[in-house]
């Protein structure tokens, strides 16, 4: 029998400097719980998507050490990365979306890369896009759509590989408030089917009907770095 | 398996958008890469004509060997045996032929339409002769000894010239290796030509697709995944390239062909120059084909790395 890690994402001592004088975290320690929804808070330049990075391995620890699903990110080779990204669903503060595709065409992609057919991997892409309300744009291009639903695409295509655990950032960056709103609804149901949502957002409205919320600042954790007893899978 | 041609499948189709978006860029390219290609195929193709008629040339070279005036009858047929233990001591084989004076006088009289000429000199003028047709003779190399033959004949009593007609088969022989020896340089150079015209083309796809690249990796893609579109990039490129200078040459031997039948014609010849066998081009395709992948994959080993 496989024995689940007690925690989903664990950070031990973590610090990345990017330059002598550039320290984006220091001496980060926390853990995420399976199935649990974390928003990370703080100001720009606080660590928020140097963390988000570091879970994805896109960015590696000068210092420490991450574990995801209790795999040791620093022992991982880079032949083992894209299987540890096809477990994960990236949404990213730049607009990250293929503009010379069609949205399904974007959507497709992360089952296009891990084998899928192309016959499956569209019905599973509608299927995404419908579930972020977004079906009837599937043959329109990124750039004919506005900001709120490109960041649904983008969600749609973080959750159509299903993954273990989503990665937000600030995906409500530039949205109006009835966007934001839908955004982070659509997040919310996809943690309801026990997706791990790690959320990094300064929104103050949308922090204060989260749950747990991890504050950094400067790259130091302020609060919020443990989770909660009992809240394991 | 399935799984392996899909992705192939779709990194044909995915390498296929690439050219297509390059537009203008990516024929002018394919005809960069075409005219380079055009220089060995053309030269190929004409040793590929040369070489069997140069071969049907070789493989019978001849000695004559001319008798003095005076040597009777008897005598010239007793130097047969001798001529023959000279070829096998040689370790060469051939066939030998007596030609009697008479049999010479009326073969000149039937080729050269001189009947009038020769019979104002009243007599015969030309000598009993042997005429020794050697076998196993396709090169410079096996011609040398054909020298030493000659002089062991030249050294019988009673012969007073030996004709040797290897020195024209020793030059075209070394033309020939000459000419196999340029097109093989050419041939070499043009091609590191091609790998670099290739090179810098999928250099800048790779840098063109770079939102892309970092895209499929952030989702998931091996990096086996993001080079195959590339791969085939670069070998459909050398593809098409080779196609295209193949067509071209093929195009270019009708003109050609109008000025060396002129010119064969003067020599009684029905020589033209044919296009390469459906082997020879499905090989060049092939060879194009892969010319450009490896410029490819020499290109994006170097600028994927420095995406990582």
């Amino acid at each position: 029998m496989i024995e689940t890690p007690p925690n989903m994402i664990e950070f031990h001592n973590v610090t990345k400097h990017y330059s002598k004088d550039a320290t984006a975290l220091s001496d980060v320690s926390l853990s995420i719980s399976h199935g649990e929804m974390v928003y990370l808070a703080g100001p720009s330049g606080a660590g928020k998507s140097t963390l988000l990075k570091m879970i994805a391995a896109i960015e590696r620890p000068s210092d420490g050490r991450v574990q995801v699903n209790g795999q040791d990110l620093g022992k991982l080779k880079s032949s083992g990365l894209p299987f540890l990204r096809r477990s994960l669903g990236l949404i990213l503060q730049q607009q990250s979306l293929l503009q010379d595709r069609s949205v399904l065409a974007n959507v497709m992609l992360p089952l296009l890369v891990s084998g899928t057919s192309s016959n499956d991997a569209a019905t599973r892409a509608r299927a995404a896009l419908d579930r972020v309300g977004l079906l009837d744009k599937a043959p329109s291009l990124p750039m004919s759509l506005s900001g709120g639903e490109q960041q649904r695409v983008a969600i749609a295509r973080a959750i159509v590989n299903r993954p273990k655990i989503i990665l937000a950032d600030e995906p409500t960056a530039n949205l109006d408030r009835a966007a934001a709103e839908r955004v982070i609804d659509a997040l919310t149901s996809f943690n309801a089917a026990g997706v791990t949502c790690i959320i990094s957002t300064h929104d103050e409205q949308i922090l204060q009907r989260a749950g747990r919320v991890i504050h950094l600042k400067q790259g130091r954790l302020i609060d919020g770095g443990a989770a909660p007893e009992g809240s394991a899978a | 398996m399935n799984t392996w041609i899909a992705q192939h499948v779709l990194a044909v189709r995915d390498a296929w958008r690439h050219l297509r978006r390059g537009g203008g860029g990516f024929l002018l390219n394919v005809l960069v890469v075409a005219i380079a290609l055009a220089l060995p195929f053309a030269g190929l193709t004409l040793l590929d004509n040369v070489r069997p008629v140069s071969e049907q040339l070789a493989v019978d070279p001849e000695i004559s060997i001319f008798l003095t005036q005076d040597t009777p009858r008897a005598q010239a047929s007793a130097l047969a045996p001798k001529i023959r233990r000279i070829l096998s001591d040689a370790g060469s084989k051939g066939t030998l032929d007596f030609v009697p004076r008479e049999a010479a006088l009326k073969s000149l009289n039937e080729k050269t339409g001189m009947a009038d000429v020769i019979g104002a000199l009243g007599s015969n003028p030309l000598p009993d002769s042997y005429v020794l047709k050697l076998a196993s003779f396709r090169s410079a190399a096996e011609a040398e000894g054909i020298d030493a033959i000659a002089r062991d004949l030249k050294a019988l009593p009673g012969v007073e010239t030996v004709q040797v007609d290897s020195a024209w088969v020793k030059r075209l022989a070394a033309l020939l290796h000459i000419l196999r020896l340029a097109l093989l340089l050419l041939a070499v150079t043009l091609g590191v030509v091609v790998i670099a015209v290739v090179f810098n083309t999928i250099r800048l796809q790779v840098l063109n697709q770079h939102d892309e690249i970092e895209v499929s990796r952030l989702v998931g893609a091996t990096d086996a995944y993001i080079c195959r579109p590339f791969y085939y990039s670069g070998a459909l490129l050398g593809l098409c390239a080779g196609a295209l200078a193949l067509g071209a040459v093929a195009l270019s031997l009708q003109p050609l062909n109008g000025a060396i039948g002129d010119f064969a014609r003067l020599y009684g010849s029905q020589f033209r120059l044919a296009p390469l066998s459906l082997l020879a081009t499905g090989g060049l395709l092939a060879l194009s084909a892969l010319l450009g992948l490896i410029g490819a994959m020499l290109s994006v080993q170097r600028h994927l790395s420095k995406l990582h």
